[in-house]
């Protein structure tokens, strides 16, 4: 079911000549300032072309980017059909913003043309300057205007210039993609001639097909991409950047780039970079023989010095310490003998000192850099550094290259932070680097662990006491979410989170512990009563005994779906609930719904069974997702399989079990089954 | 390269202009009326009250000239770190009429060192961001992410406006809890001021001179509740007003301010105003005629006008006077956008075009109680709708009474939701001016009964010896049911639709494949239709082979908020709202009925429901009622709101039993 994301181009492309020639910039932004004729099938268009029902669609959108010049200049053209009254909603009202605060926009025009064909114009006072916020001397200015007499069937065409003085094109993710389909994106592009040292303009296309430039007048390549869907957001979907179509821009110094001969160049000078940030002094030496000195086996010694760096060293990042912003900013690197001299550092000083405590140990430790699962699903023949973001130590035990962050808190021994995993980590080193594919872990480390002990009473009202712990990524998210709030914001995120599956419970009694505990898993246990958990009829009860899944909504509701889903790490739950039966009623039926084995992706399994006096039903329940092979990623064409899994674990999760009144009720309680 | 919507880069500015913050000094110290504030001893509250307002006064002098100079200071306690958001210093300001003189602030920590936040920590912001352009705008300085428990932010704001009215108004608190909350009023020698108190007893002011003090202490936090009363109504306000000794007669110009003595001085105002600007053109006139050329009665052809001035674009475009002003019709109706008073204002042109009057209507949107009666001022309106003439044959729930003008049918121009005939819920039963010159008079808006917006269901449901049901679902609604329907249908894109309708079904049966939805919208008539096709595998359970179980109430959709909170503090407010349900079940071949639930009949002035199931040649028939009348029930009723809402709950879980025969 799962294929490990590649990004769709191997190689980069480079698109200007060497130091290409200096052109003149055209007489005016627009190259023609008459608009472009309106072709009378696009006025009689009925219907989109891209994408069905669609409410509005561009006819086209062009850009020319030039870089030419000390000043980077966008000249945007975009013609949009509209189709129904959504279309005129979304679409008439127009904000434009710079990206960036130096950027301006200039020389707004627009018209609609009426079904009729008649020609509107947007008034040179209908376009308004917005200065959205300033703040000293920086000043955000946007332009805005709403589209005059725009209705359904109706054309809409606007064009504006940004430009960003003194800026370059360098690293900019081009979109071909907006909140409509359209029928041609178009971008020209003039790349800079004047940078030193810099062979050419290259450029990465992402989740489209690799686009071809075509030498046009006064220096620009132009690309075209036709029919390109509207962008759509969906719960549980990859990072946004691994789903839209578009394309990094870049400038590079070598003529031909072999992503190999990149990457060790690279990692090398990584190395270099870093080697004093794992120096260690004598300090670091003796206290390295101090952790470790009960220490039988490299892996134990490597748990207890990953364990000082993580939790007695303070992490200065940590937002939950809330340093005040001046403080924050006076903070500076510090050598691994300083940061064990103050017992603090940012998140780089304590991988540092964790880097030279190995090293004192006798390790071979290095820096490892990777980019961020969630942003960018990162490929290493991309020969950039742009997406290397993130940075931890990599450690070798054996042959074997093993990855720690001890600036995460709450990640235990052996787990990095789930933006880490499964990720191509660079190995850096003086001679040889190498990647490493980072583990993903296994869902047995992200357990979700409930159990409750409860009564039913006559009415259907169930009252006992409940503990919920949470480990792995599943603890650790709890405790960031938790750390940093006051004892009551964590009570009403508790009760909030009931609230939401059974609206009549009455909780009390709530502890939340381990909140900011390196070690123990983090915890709720509370008392709650449910009136009318279980339905009453005439002679039965009739008791869901998934209490945790009570309320719950299932995961996918809807058959259709435009992107991946993405899940961000495996996990696991498992449920052990007794429920006291009321006296004078006994058990009708307690089939257990059919365990589910989805192989190594899934497995649901349950039990229900009743003590021997009969007195008291219970239920276990063991789930896991995801496993450390096959990755988190399920691709369009597997939704339908995924949807069908989550469904049948959702309407086993609301089996049912009868209680009948006893004196009418057959003498024998089920035995334990699955 | 795109558009990118106006508040990320907001934020994005604020982000980019935090660290620039960090300049402010430490080691300041804070003015003196703020480390007095700062030092004053704090009542225990419950432990989610997030912060406390320590000291809040706004000193208003007004000049000889007509300027008004504000200034304001304020010192807040920070309880929790979900208090932090207090740590906010705002003075709007609007750039035409107004400016922000000063704005300072500091913030305590505990151990006594104190931070001070001046301009170059003031951020200047643009008001309303979905407005294409609005002269509103605001200075802020945020401390939000230095702040935490146990710090004390305090801030002075100085404002210089000249007020378009001699109105002011006070607000002694939000939601926390307030130690001392002062407005004073200083006026010009010979000035006199007068103060109406909502939502509290009345509050004397201390006179001295001609400088007016009002107070209040040691208000209780305001907590937020489910069906609760805006918290506009809850919190103490005062509404000021200040004329020459002497007393102003109505409509006269005060230093520039137009000063009120009544509700039909507010009228006269509104309408010198917008009267002007609601002459048709021959093209208005055109496009009336063009539009009612089939119109057979006078209600025919207010719809065609009204659904016509609601399809245009909702854009604002605040400047000047544009703040109350409308826009000329001719120009709204060449560009074909505006706001609120920009619609009535059209509708009124081509209405005229078509001999039928009608009149803008100030009211409040957003808190049905808001406006009263005791304060004549166009400060207590943020929206405008119309009121038509209407002849006695023209009948709609939404036609009320005037003394003078008789039948008007109100109606919302700007909500493309409700067609005529029919008036949003939260502008129903409200105070409302009809802005007809001298003969204006505020008036109570319509409430439409529970069945004028009822939501009928008939479902026709097969279900198979394996538990799996085919169901067809027809669903017919009214009035401000419709609307809910009809905004989700207008909203969104027909797959999201699609997507939105499924998430609703499969709430009530799990992994349901959903094989129709064909929604048809009626909004002449103020209909709604969807009709749905399902089919879901396993909906009744089947036990030992010999049981099938399963609920009835298949699918569910209410307007209102159940409250489940065991005790209340505000009232309860119930809208207005009905539904019926007729839920034919075909039983599988070789099961009988073993049991039923007994059926339900709840009564209450509030609101009624009943259920019902009857089996007849193999079929379950199953019905369920729901009326629920306009109410404000005070807290001492809420056991029985409650015991309603949960024993409704418990009727809708209480599953069929059908045994193998």
């Amino acid at each position: 079911m799962f294929k490990r994301p590649r990004l769709l181009a191997s190689v980069c492309f480079s698109l200007a000549l060497f130091f290409a020639a200096v052109s003149p910039a055209p007489v005016n932004a627009f190259g023609d300032q008459d608009w472009k004729p309106v072709d009378p099938a696009h006025l009689a268009l009925k219907a989109p072309v891209v994408e069905k029902d669609a409410d509005a669609e561009a006819i086209f959108w062009e850009v020319r980017m030039d870089d030419a010049e000390m000043d980077l200049v966008f000249t945007n053209y975009i013609r949009i059909k509209i189709f129904t009254e959504r279309g005129r909603e979304s679409q008439s009202k127009i904000d434009i913003v710079p990206f960036r605060f130096n950027g301006r926009i200039k020389d707004v025009s627009g018209r609609t043309i009426k079904p009729d064909g008649q020609i509107v114009e947007l008034k040179k006072d209908d376009v308004f300057e917005k200065v959205i916020a300033k703040a000293g001397d920086l000043k955000l200015r946007a332009k805005t205007f709403a589209m005059p007499s725009v209705e359904p069937g109706a054309i809409i065409e606007y064009r504006w210039r940004e430009v960003y003085p003194e800026s370059s094109a360098n690293r900019a993710r081009l979109y071909f993609q907006r909140d409509i389909p359209i029928q041609n994106v178009t971008y020209y592009l003039k790349p800079a001639s004047n940078m030193l040292g810099v062979e050419a303009l290259r450029y990465l296309p992402f989740h489209m097909a690799l686009p071809k430039f075509e030498k046009e007048k006064n220096g620009f390549y132009r690309t075209t991409l036709t029919n390109v869907p509207a962008y759509h957001e969906e719960p549980r979907m990859p990072p946004e950047d691994e789903v839209r179509k578009w394309m990094l821009l870049y400038y590079s110094g070598e003529k031909t780039i072999i992503p190999q001969l990149f990457w060790k160049q690279f990692g090398k000078a990584v190395y270099e970079v870093f080697k004093s940030d794992m120096k260690a002094d004598d300090d670091v030496r003796r206290k390295a023989a101090e952790i470790v000195a009960d220490a039988a086996t490299p892996e134990q010694k490597l748990e207890r010095l990953y364990e000082f760096c993580r939790t007695k060293i303070k992490n200065l990042d940590d937002d939950a310490l809330n340093l005040p912003v001046e403080v924050r900013r006076k903070l500076k690197d510090e050598s691994p003998s300083n940061t064990l001299k103050k017992m603090e550092g940012r998140s780089k000083d304590i991988a540092g000192l964790f880097a030279a405590l190995a090293i004192a140990a006798g390790f071979e430790a290095r820096p490892a850099l990777m980019a961020d699962r969630s942003d960018i699903f990162f490929d290493p023949s991309f020969a950039d550094p742009y997406f290397m973001r993130l940075i931890v130590v990599a450690v070798k035990v054996g042959d074997t290259w093993r990855f720690f962050d001890p600036s995460e808190m709450y990640m235990p021994y052996g787990m990095l932070a789930w933006q880490s995993e499964s990720q191509d980590a660079l190995v850096s080193d003086p001679k040889d680097p190498v990647f490493v594919q980072t583990p993903l872990s296994v869902p047995d480390k992200s357990l979700e662990k409930r159990t409750a002990r409860f009564k039913l009473d006559a009415e259907g009202t169930l009252e006992g006491n409940v503990t919920i712990e949470y480990t792995g990524h599943l603890g650790k998210d709890k405790k960031e979410y938790n750390d940093d709030d006051t004892p009551a914001q964590r009570e009403e995120t508790l009760r909030s989170l009931i609230k939401a599956k059974l609206s009549t419970a009455e909780v009390s009694d709530i502890k939340i512990e381990n909140v900011t505990d390196p070690f123990k898993p983090f915890t709720y246990s509370y008392h709650i009563r449910v009136p009318g958990y279980a339905q009453r009829t005439g002679k039965r009860l009739f008791l869901q005994p998934a209490f945790f899944q009570r309320g719950a909504n299932p995961l996918f509701p809807t058959t259709e779906r435009y992107n991946s889903v993405y899940f961000s790490y495996p996990w696991s739950e498992q449920d052990d609930v007794t429920i006291a039966l009321p006296a004078g009623y006994a058990l009708d039926n307690a089939d257990a719904p059919m365990n589910i084995d989805a192989g190594d992706t899934s497995k649901y399994q349950v039990k229900i069974a009743v003590t021997k006096d009969g007195s008291t039903l219970i239920y276990n329940r063991k789930f896991f997702f995801g496993n450390a092979k096959g990755g988190m990623l399920y691709p369009v064409a597997s939704y339908g399989q995924l949807k069908m899994l989550f469904d049948e674990l959702h309407k086993r999760d609301n089996h049912t079990i009868t209680l009948k009144q006893a004196a009418t009720t057959a003498s024998a309680a089920p035995a334990p089954s699955n | 390269m795109s558009t990118r919507t106006l508040g990320l880069c907001c934020a994005l500015v604020l982000f980019c202009c935090a660290p620039a913050f960090a300049v402010g000094g430490v080691g300041d110290e804070a003015p003196a009326w703020l480390t007095q504030a700062a030092a004053a001893s704090v009542p225990a509250y419950q432990k989610d009250v997030p912060a406390v307002v320590l000291h809040d006064e706004g000193q208003m002098t007004i000049n000889s000239d007509g300027k008004i100079v504000t200034t304001t200071t304020f010192a807040v306690r920070i309880l929790t770190r979900a208090g932090r958001g207090s740590a906010e210093a705002v003075a709007g300001y609007a750039t035409d009429t107004g400016k922000v003189r000063e704005i300072r602030a500091w913030l305590i920590r505990p151990d006594g060192q104190v931070k001070r936040y001046g301009k170059d920590e003031t951020v200047d912001l643009a008001g309303d961001l979905n407005d294409v352009y609005n002269q509103y705008r605001s200075k802020r300085i945020d401390a939000t992410r230095e702040a935490d428990a146990g710090m004390v932010f305090g801030y002075q704001i100085i404002t210089e406006e000249r007020a378009l009215f001699p109105h002011s108004v006070w607000y002694f608190q939000g939601r926390l809890p307030v130690l001392m909350s002062r407005c004073t009023l200083t006026l010009p020698s010979g000035w006199a001021a007068t103060g109406v108190t909502f939502n509290h007893a009345k509050i004397e002011p201390v006179v001295n001179g001609t400088s007016y003090t009002w107070e209040l202490r040691n208000l209780p936090p305001i907590e937020p509740e489910v069906a609760s009363p805006e918290v506009t109504s809850l919190a103490p306000r005062l509404a000021i007003s200040y004329t020459p000794a002497q007393g102003a007669s109505g409509g006269t110009t005060i230093m520039g301010a137009r000063s009120f003595s009544s509700w039909t001085d507010v009228s006269r105002w509104y309408s010198e105003l917008s009267d002007p600007q609601s002459a048709p053109d021959d093209a208005i006139a055109l496009k009336a005629r063009e539009l009612t050329a089939d119109a057979k009665t006078e209600l025919d052809k207010i719809r065609a006008i009204g659904r016509y001035v609601q399809d245009i674009q909702y854009i604002s475009i605040q400047i000047g006077v544009g703040r109350f002003r409308p826009h000329s019709a001719a120009e709204v109706f060449a560009k074909r956008y505006g706001d609120c008073k920009d619609k009535a204002n059209l509708m009124r042109a081509m209405l005229r075009t078509l001999k039928i009057e009608a009149y803008p209507v100030l009211i409040f949107s957003g808190d049905s109680t808001y406006v009263r009666e005791e304060w004549a001022s166009p400060s207590q309106f943020n929206h405008c709708i119309i009121a038509i003439r209407v002849a006695d044959e023209t009948k709609a729930p939404t036609v009320i009474q005037h003394p003078t003008l008789g039948r008007l049918l109100i109606f919302d121009a700007t909500d493309e939701n409700t067609p005529v005939g029919d008036l949003p819920d939260h502008e129903q039963n409200s105070f409302a001016l009809i802005a007809a010159g001298s003969e204006g008079a505020l008036l109570r808006m319509p409430v439409t009964p529970p069945e004028a917006n009822q939501l009928e269901r008939e479902a026709e449901v097969s279900l198979a010896a394996d538990g799996s049901i085919t169901a067809n679902v027809k669903e017919r609604s009214v009035g401000q049911s419709a609307v809910d329907e009809r905004r989700m249908f207008r909203r969104l894109a027909r797959p999201e639709y699609t997507k939105a309708v499924e998430k609703w079904i499969t709430q009530g049966a799990t992994g349901a494949k959903v094989v129709k939805v064909e929604p048809t919208d009626n909004h002449a008539d103020g209909r709604f239709a969807l009709d749905v096709n399902f089919t879901a595998a396993n909906y009744a359970q089947l036990m030992q082979e010999r049981l099938l179980v399963f609920k009835p109430a298949i699918l569910s959709r209410t307007r209102t908020a159940f409250p489940t909170s065991a005790a209340r503090k505000h009232a309860v407010v119930l809208e207005s709202e009905a539904y019926t349900e007729s839920v034919n079940i075909k039983l599988p071949a070789g099961f009988d009925v073993d049991e039923l639930p007994d059926p339900v009949k709840l009564d209450t002035a509030f609101g009624s429901y009943s259920t019902s199931y009857a089996v007849k040649d193999g079929q379950l028939q199953f019905k369920r009622t729901f009326t629920q009348r306009a109410a404000t029930i005070p807290p001492t009723g809420y056991p029985a709101v409650r015991n309603f809402f949960e024993r409704i709950r418990a009727a809708e879980q209480s599953p069929v039993v059908l045994a193998k025969k």
